[in-house]
């Protein structure tokens, strides 16, 4: 796998943070097309979007619904498949993997926060934050405290033997950050992951994204429809019919490790 | 087959075809009146191909069982009475000596079948009639019976018994029955027909010419003109086949199990040396081989009239035999059905959880249909008019399956009963189809219309949020003082929040009442006209099924109304221990056992609302039931009075059903230490962990779903066992040396040729001609017999004994055996009952040398659960020592008795061979006017081969009719049949796994579509399709697995309870046998089948798109 050539900028009148210089793209797309076909509708849900990430940046992906948000972060993170364009992730073309190889880099490399928290009701907290460790073939004892730790860290430690039904839903989503920074995870993809929380909860939440990405450096891409969860990132992409319209700069501030 | 549990079939198909007409109505007022929640029910039916296919499957078992079982009726009922109309042809009445010749009647109106059928079989016992009448007696009664109304044709028939040689092929048996056909056979005339249908005249049959039955044939290759030489009391005489006729009685043929000669009467006379004889009259009805049957009843009354004061009298052998045929088939057909109910039982469950399945797939439309104004008997309707779509067509298709199952088992059924001169030919009626598709869309009515009103009672938000309803539980009251243990009390019992709601819902208790007593109204109508011919019939099944109908429904109101308004825990905690006292009051185990299991599960609901921890109850609660249930089937509480109460085959049901719910109800609130277990082993492959954790959590986690599929299996796996391991302990007992009681060879003489001394005879005989060169000699065969034990048997037909120590005896039909001292000396029978004071076997055979007014009888003769006949009271299957039961032996054709005492009751593997009663020989000669037949019992010496020798003898004695069998080989041949059939019946209780199994395959599907969202995920944060496909796999594996286990270790439980108990045999069985090799095949047949089921939904849920997955809700 050989190492992009520098992404070409996308459309944008947004302005990225002055002083940061492109040298660590952890995300680089291009022309990435996706199309849906049911039957005879054809819907093109990403026009050639080109969209490129740094390691350790918080980015939110805004726009109304239909637009293709969900679409580009499913295409990124390799859990759909495109119709065109190419996409690397830690300078890997993961549309070139088998669905194996795609299944363990995604193990390995990537976190996942739903807005519906998709945690395992069968499942306690320490159970559902340990799957990944397990997957990945990490020992049961090493997973275990791995994961203890990952609770400690979103503050549900205490919390660890509940079911997902016994928790709220600000602590249900905790335990989802916990179980996708578990395996310390080079992207966190997140969508809409304050959606089904209230302003409390879903500032918490956030506040948590915040810290964990200065702390540990780890990239995140947030899909949101919420502008003031939006603005706490370093960078807002808006799209629009399936096309980055326009970039902007967030109000995150980032972690002086990664701007060095 | 004309009747099932004891109803008249007919009755039986207009009443379920009135209810089936209810059910249609319901669907059609649906239909009609509201057809939009029709269609949205109807429309479902397509959604989902793969799992309609499964529920069609699930929904159609019942029928096919039912269908089954009805399908093996017909087919017995058929062949039977096929075989009574072929045999006896134009025979509708047979004249003989009268079984109570002797005894004056006191009984002249019975005319139960069980005395009937001793009648109808007389002419089968005996070969020839104890009081044969005299040829001129004969004639001027048959010249006096052709003048009786509708009777077109009588005559007068001899009968003997001879042996047979065919010189020309070489071929010999020893027992065949000839019989003498006067000149005139007017009447009979396509009686005595050749294979191809040409009538034989007597007349026409020279002398020294006979005419050979089929069977006779086939058994001795005889073929038109072969020289046969015939042996009657030792003399032969030789006869040329004129040809080859048909099996009828009237040449010689009873049952195909006799080899029939016809010849005129004049040369059976020479050949049996009876001059001027008749044994039987034949007697057949204008109309036809069937339709004469109906002026059976004018012809016998008319016949009798004639005999008025004679020792004959005319019996309705031809309508007897075919009201027998149908009992019989009405028999196996209970039998069917009552072994299918573990099945039929899981069917209805696996139904209730289809629907409960659908209900939850669809809980958010459902949610939001009542949202917007659908009312909840809408939604009723709507999953009614989708269930009996599925019903109506699964009925048809369980019907035509049940056809071609029991077309398979007809099949080995015929295999099986060829032995005993059978031909089983396949059967069904329109009516016993009607009956299944009936019974089986009813069934499945009922069941889809309670799912149906369980899935209507829904939370609105909860559904359309797709979160669990939330709980209703009253907060415990707080205070204190009396004021609080007041409320405190009130609480635990009652569940009113107000007394508003409190007397709304006592009102239903009334109202069931009500509905009740209109039931017991129309039930008792219904058993005051149903024996008024057929409209009288018809009408009271009818009302009795609706009858039925309102007092269930009146039993349920009150229920309903009891469990609304007092706490289910309570409430069990009351009924319980009543019905426990009904139970001991009425000595009934059913009750007390219900009782006991109420009361329990009563107390763990009390404990469950008082906010004890689920786990430690619900275990506590199943174990407790299955310790008692392990305990009251094998007769072991501390309490005798408890383990004396009386139970019969209901109670098989109620133990397995109870068992395996206690059962599940361990397993379900355990399992999670399995999950330990199985992750400590999933750490030798730890790429399985995760799987192996989301297979184990998920069912653990749908406990109700879970339980059933368990239950499921269970049951039947249950069932399963429990059938193969009891018949496997069974035949080991059946097969050890004990049954033979010390002897290796059985001789049978017949009467006009008797043996006295069979190594004396065996010397001098003339060595075989047929013989090859390894045939022992006389003398060798001689020289290995250490004992030859002679055994008196008395003329079925007449031995018959009253027990004198009991209020209104009855004289019991029952085989009469005199033993000789040679007998008493040396044989082994071992004794699971002796007179006080007997301690040992040797102690009895002692006590009967030295009295010869003692007897001893088989142990089928004092009933038990397993079958016994029961006909002495007062001694129990249990009891090991018996006062001395005094009994008269009477023989019937003469009047003659005598008393003796039974001072024995032979062991249950002793009495497979040895049956009947058996007294001194002295007390025989002094009863009866002389044995029907003797048998000897001999004892070889060590080593000989008792096949050879049966085989020697009985070549060597050809000319003297003895027939000669190892007495192991007997009892290895009976028991071989006996377990073919019972595998026949294994398999057809088998059916019922695929319940199980298809239970597994519809939960895998749901479970698919259910958790579509978190496949998604799990595929996400790193499953790969492999391992989503293993989880599936596996998920299905553990529950399948805890139901089969569940199934075995509790069938073997029970079983071993049962087999070790004095109720099985004598003693118990002192090693419990598990034949490991079956239930390993059974268990692994479901668990392969169970996986089968999973593969297609584990790939559905493997190959679900991840981004797909993940947006779906």
């Amino acid at each position: 796998m050989t190492q992009p050539a520098a992404a070409p900028q996308a459309a944008t009148d947004g302005v990225r943070p002055s002083n940061e210089k492109v040298k660590d793209l952890i995300i680089d797309a291009r022309d990435v097309v996706k199309t849906y076909r049911t039957d005879d509708v054809v819907v093109e849900a990403l026009k050639g979007v080109s969209f490129s990430v740094e390691r350790g940046e918080m980015v939110a992906i805004m726009g109304p619904s239909g637009c293709g948000k969900t679409t580009l972060l499913n295409c990124l993170s390799g859990l759909d498949n495109i119709d065109g364009g190419v996409i690397y992730i830690n300078q890997e073309d993961i549309n070139k993997l088998s669905d194996d190889k795609r299944t363990e880099f995604r193990a390995q490399q990537m976190g996942f926060v739903f807005q519906f928290y998709n945690l395992l009701p069968v499942l306690n907290s320490i159970e559902n934050v340990e799957l990944p460790l397990l997957v990945s073939g990490t020992k049961q004892g090493a997973a275990r405290k791995k994961a203890e730790a990952a609770l400690d860290l979103v503050g549900l430690r205490d919390w660890s033997k509940h079911k997902p039904a016994q928790l709220s839903g600000g602590q249900r989503q905790r335990v989802t950050i916990a179980r996708a920074l578990v395996n310390q995870p080079a992207i966190v993809w997140g969508d809409e992951p304050t959606g089904d929380l209230d302003t409390t909860n879903a500032d918490a939440i956030m506040d948590l994204i915040g810290q964990l990405n200065r702390e540990h450096q780890q990239t995140f891409v947030i899909v949101t429809h919420a502008p003031d969860v939006a603005q706490r990132c370093h960078r807002i992409i808006h799209m629009k019919d399936g096309e980055i319209v326009r970039e902007e700069a967030g109000q995150g501030v980032r972690a002086q490790a990664v701007r060095a | 087959m004309s009747e099932f549990f004891g109803i008249d079939m007919t009755y039986i198909m207009i009443a379920l075809v009135a209810i089936l007409f209810v059910a249609l109505a319901t669907i059609g007022y649906v239909f009609l009146r509201n057809r939009v929640m029709f269609q949205v029910g109807v429309r479902n039916i397509p959604r989902r191909r793969a799992q309609t296919i499964l529920i069609v499957i699930g929904l159609m078992l019942s029928t096919l069982i039912i269908s089954t079982a009805l399908s093996i009726g017909d087919t017995v009922d058929y062949s039977l009475t096929s075989s009574t109309f072929n045999e006896l042809q134009s025979v509708d009445q047979i004249v003989s000596t009268r079984t109570d010749a002797g005894v004056p009647s006191t009984d002249d109106d019975d005319d139960s079948l069980d005395e009937a059928e001793n009648d109808a079989f007389s002419a089968f016992d005996s070969i020839s009639s104890p009081l044969p009448m005299s040829r001129a007696q004969a004639d001027d009664f048959v010249s006096q019976f052709r003048d009786v109304d509708n009777v077109d044709g009588a005559m007068a028939l001899m009968r003997g018994a001879v042996a047979v040689q065919n010189v020309t092929r070489g071929q010999t048996e020893p027992f065949a029955v000839v019989v003498g056909l006067p000149d005139d056979i007017t009447g009979f005339e396509t009686d005595v027909q050749t294979l191809t249908g040409e009538s034989i005249s007597p007349a026409d049959i020279a002398p020294g010419e006979l005419l050979a039955s089929e069977s006779a044939a086939d058994e001795l290759a005889i073929e038109v003109g072969d020289q046969l030489t015939l042996f009657a009391n030792g003399a032969p005489a030789d006869f040329t086949v004129k040809a080859i006729v048909h099996d009828r009685f009237v040449t010689g043929s009873v049952f195909g199990t006799t080899f029939g000669f016809a010849m005129p009467v004049a040369s059976a006379s020479e050949l049996l040396g009876r001059a001027d004889e008749a044994d039987f009259i034949v007697v057949s009805n204008t109309g036809g081989v069937r339709d004469g049957l109906v002026h059976t009843e004018q012809v016998t009354n008319d016949i009798n009239t004639i005999l008025a004061g004679t020792p004959w009298s005319a019996q309705e052998t031809k309508q007897t035999l075919v009201e027998l045929s149908s009992e019989s088939a009405s028999f196996f057909t209970t039998f069917f059905v009552v072994l299918g109910l573990f099945s039929i039982s899981a069917g209805m469950l696996l139904i209730f959880l289809i629907f409960v399945m659908l209900a939850a797939e669809r809980k958010v439309e459902m949610g939001m249909m009542r949202a917007v104004g659908t009312k909840r008997s809408h939604l009723v309707q709507m999953f009614m008019s989708e269930g009996m779509i599925y019903n109506l067509t699964a009925a048809a298709i369980g019907c035509a399956l049940g056809i071609l199952v029991s077309i398979v088992m007809v099949q080995l059924m015929a295999r099986l009963f060829s032995e005993f001169g059978l031909q089983i030919t396949f059967h069904v009626t329109a009516q016993s189809l009607i009956i299944s598709y009936s019974i089986g869309v009813v069934l499945t009515f009922l069941t889809v219309v309670f799912s149906s009103w369980q899935i209507g009672n829904l939370n609105i938000v909860s559904a359309i949020r797709d979160v669990a309803d939330p709980t209703r539980r009253k907060d415990p009251p707080r205070g204190s003082g009396f004021g609080f243990i007041v409320r405190y009390i009130t609480w635990v019992l009652f569940k009113p929040e107000s007394w508003g709601q409190f007397f709304r819902t006592i009102l239903l208790i009334p109202a069931g009442i009500a509905v009740g007593a209109i039931g017991f109204g129309l039930f008792m109508a219904a058993t005051s006209v149903y024996d008024s011919g057929t409209a009288g019939g018809a009408l009271g099944v009818l009302l009795g099924v609706f009858g039925g109908f309102a007092i269930a429904g009146g039993v349920a109101l009150v229920l309903i109304g009891l469990s609304s308004i007092v706490q289910w825990g309570p409430l069990m905690l009351v009924v319980g221990p009543i019905l426990m006292a009904f139970g001991l009051d009425a000595n009934g185990a059913f009750l007390f056992g219900a009782g006991f299991s109420m009361t329990i599960i009563g107390a763990a609901l009390l404990l469950d609302f008082l906010g004890a921890p689920p786990r430690p109850v619900f275990t506590a609660m199943g174990l407790a039931m299955l310790v008692f249930w392990l305990l009251f089937a094998g007769g072991n509480t501390p309490s005798e009075t408890i383990n004396n109460l009386d139970g019969d085959i209901e109670m098989f049901f109620l133990s397995g059903v109870t068992m395996v719910i206690a059962g599940t109800f361990v397993l379900v609130y355990n399992a999670d230490l399995l999950l330990g277990l199985v992750t400590l082993s999933g750490g030798l492959f730890s790429s399985l962990v995760p799987s192996i954790k989301t297979a184990v959590a998920y069912p653990l986690a749908a406990k109700f779903r879970t339980g059933m599929t368990i239950a499921m299996i269970s049951l039947v796996m249950f069932a399963l066992v429990m059938f193969s391991t009891m018949n496997s302990n069974f035949d080991r007992i059946f097969l050890s040396d004990d049954a033979l009681a010390g002897y290796d060879v059985l001789v049978s003489e017949i009467p006009s040729n008797p043996v006295d001394d069979v190594a004396a005879t065996l010397r001098d005989a003339p060595p075989p001609t047929s013989g090859d060169a390894d045939t022992p000699s006389g003398d060798e065969l001689a020289d290995t017999i250490v004992n030859d034990d002679r055994v008196l048997q008395a003329n079925g037909a007449v031995s018959k004994f009253t027990q004198l120590n009991i209020e209104e005896p009855d004289a019991n039909s029952y085989p009469i055996q005199g033993m000789s001292d040679g007998f008493i000396e040396n044989n082994l029978l071992t004794f699971q009952t002796r007179m006080e004071g007997l301690e040992t076997d040797a102690d009895v055979r002692a006590a009967l040398a030295a009295n010869p007014d003692y007897a001893i009888i088989d142990a089928f003769a004092v009933g038990g659960d397993f079958g016994g006949m029961g006909v002495v009271e007062g001694i129990e299957p249990t009891d090991r020592t018996m006062a001395p039961v005094p009994i008269e032996i009477l023989d019937s054709a003469t009047g003659k008795t005598r008393e003796v005492q039974i001072i024995g009751v032979t062991s249950t593997v002793a009495s497979g061979l040895f049956t009947g009663l058996y007294v001194s020989e002295d007390a025989f000669l002094d009863t009866y006017v002389s044995a029907d037949s003797s048998l000897h019992y001999l004892q070889l010496v060590e080593g000989a081969d008792a096949n050879e020798t049966a085989k020697g003898i009985e070549s060597t004695l050809l000319s003297r009719g003895v027939q000669a069998d190892s007495l192991r080989q007997q009892v290895d041949d009976y028991q071989a049949q006996s377990r073919g059939f019972l595998y026949l019946i294994q398999g057809f209780m088998g059916i019922g796994l695929f319940v199980g199994i298809a239970a597994v395959g519809v939960i895998a599907f749901r479970t698919v579509v259910e958790r579509r969202q978190q496949i998604g995920m799990l595929r996400a944060i790193g499953y790969t399709r492999r391992a989503i496909a293993i989880s599936f796999v596996m998920e299905s594996s553990f529950t399948a697995l805890l139901g089969i286990g569940s199934g075995i270790a509790l069938g073997l439980l029970l079983a071993n309870q049962l087999v070790t108990t004095d109720d099985f045999v004598a003693g118990g069985v002192t090693s419990f046998y598990i034949p490991w090799l079956q239930i390993l095949a059974i268990g692994g047949f479901a668990f392969v089948a169970s996986l089968v089921m999973t593969i297609i939904p584990s790939r559905q849920a493997s190959s679900i798109p991840i981004a797909e997955a993940l947006r779906y809700e």
